[in-house]
């Protein structure tokens, strides 16, 4: 048991520098499309030869092929939440600088109009 | 009437009082912008009426975001100093005079006011509590050495109006405002200010509840930057 511990602290611990680190460079966007293409090529993997799955399992330190699923199916779903997070963040971010740039246009107008009478 | 400094005033749903803080405002004060921060109430037609300068969001961004409009639309003002001020009325137009007083002397960019130097008039004791932790943390994560950090009564001058830039729209603002006083070496001191908290400004304030959104907003805010 004690390797899959650790692969999977690791893992999660690396994920969330990964998702943390804020900036979105193409080399970022690039590497979770690559991880996306990995998880569904398993996926295909582990339907057409189940046993294989509980062989790999075995061979982590896990008892059942569906136990490691279970796993890797969390850590997606955390790094999910997580990325979804600060983009969600940051889009705020974007709309709220445009609102403020409406709303300042919008009080200088009125300066203006104001100061011309 | 000092007509060298611009009161900058967040409003979120203060419709029965905003008009009565402007006004005591306006007796000393020439430049007064209230930005209305999408209020539902009608905030919005007691500042018109005030005769204050309105900047009007056209949603709801929090207090962070209305506080940077409003520093954004002074600086178009033809003065040297700001000042933040909250709209619930539980400052008081003394002590920013003081805070304006120290920094005409030039030798602070920024000054903050604090309850815990000064007086808290009727503060529950749970909120004390909450506040203390929050201080604690907040020190902390920027590095100052400061008895009260969130709260809404500051005096700066020009340099730190051009060159701050918040970005955290909720109450998360207030630590952000340190950490930027931090990374930039602004020149800060701290000054005794009196609060009082009303019956209406205890219901209005913060609830204790939201110290896990700014504590997890600022956490966060520190790992991004890496």
């Amino acid at each position: 048991m004690v390797i899959i511990q650790i692969v999977i602290i690791a893992i999660a611990l690396g994920l969330l520098l990964f998702v943390f680190s804020g900036k979105q460079t193409y080399t970022v966007r690039a590497w979770k499309k690559i991880a996306f293409c990995f998880l569904i090529f398993l996926m295909i993997v582990a339907v057409i030869f189940p046993e294989m799955v509980n062989q790999i399992a075995h061979l982590f330190g896990v008892g059942r092929g569906a136990d490691l699923l279970l796993y890797i199916l969390v850590l997606s779903f955390i790094g999910y939440v997580v990325n979804d997070y600060i983009h969600r963040q940051n889009e705020k971010d974007v709309i709220y600088r445009l609102a403020r740039k409406l709303a300042l246009l919008e009080a200088n107008s009125k300066l203006d109009i104001k100061n011309k009478k | 009437m000092n007509d060298n400094v611009a009161i900058i005033i967040p409003v979120y749903n203060e419709a029965n009082v905003i008009a009565g803080v402007i006004n005591d405002l306006k007796k000393k004060f020439k430049y007064v912008v209230c930005v209305d921060d999408g209020s539902k109430d009608g905030s919005k037609v007691e500042i018109s009426k005030s005769g204050s300068y309105l900047v009007e969001h056209p949603i709801n961004m929090g207090q962070g975001a209305a506080l940077q409009t409003g520093i954004e639309f002074a600086r178009g003002l033809p003065v040297d100093y700001f000042v933040t001020f909250d709209a619930d009325g539980q400052h008081r137009i003394k002590d920013a005079e003081a805070m304006l007083k120290e920094l005409a002397k030039g030798k602070y960019d920024v000054i903050l006011g604090s309850r815990f130097l000064g007086d808290s008039i009727g503060m529950k004791i749970s909120k004390k509590i909450i506040l203390k932790m929050a201080i604690k943390f907040s020190n902390i994560t920027s590095g100052l050495k400061l008895t009260d950090t969130h709260n809404g009564l500051r005096a700066f001058n020009r340099i730190f109006a051009e060159g701050i830039q918040i970005t955290l729209p909720d109450m998360a603002h207030a630590s952000e405002i340190l950490e930027i006083i931090a990374e930039k070496k602004y020149r800060y001191l701290e000054m005794p200010v009196t609060i009082e908290y009303t019956k209406y400004s205890m219901e209005k304030g913060q609830s204790m509840i939201n110290a896990i959104n700014i504590g997890v907003d600022t956490i966060l805010r520190k790992f991004s930057k890496w």
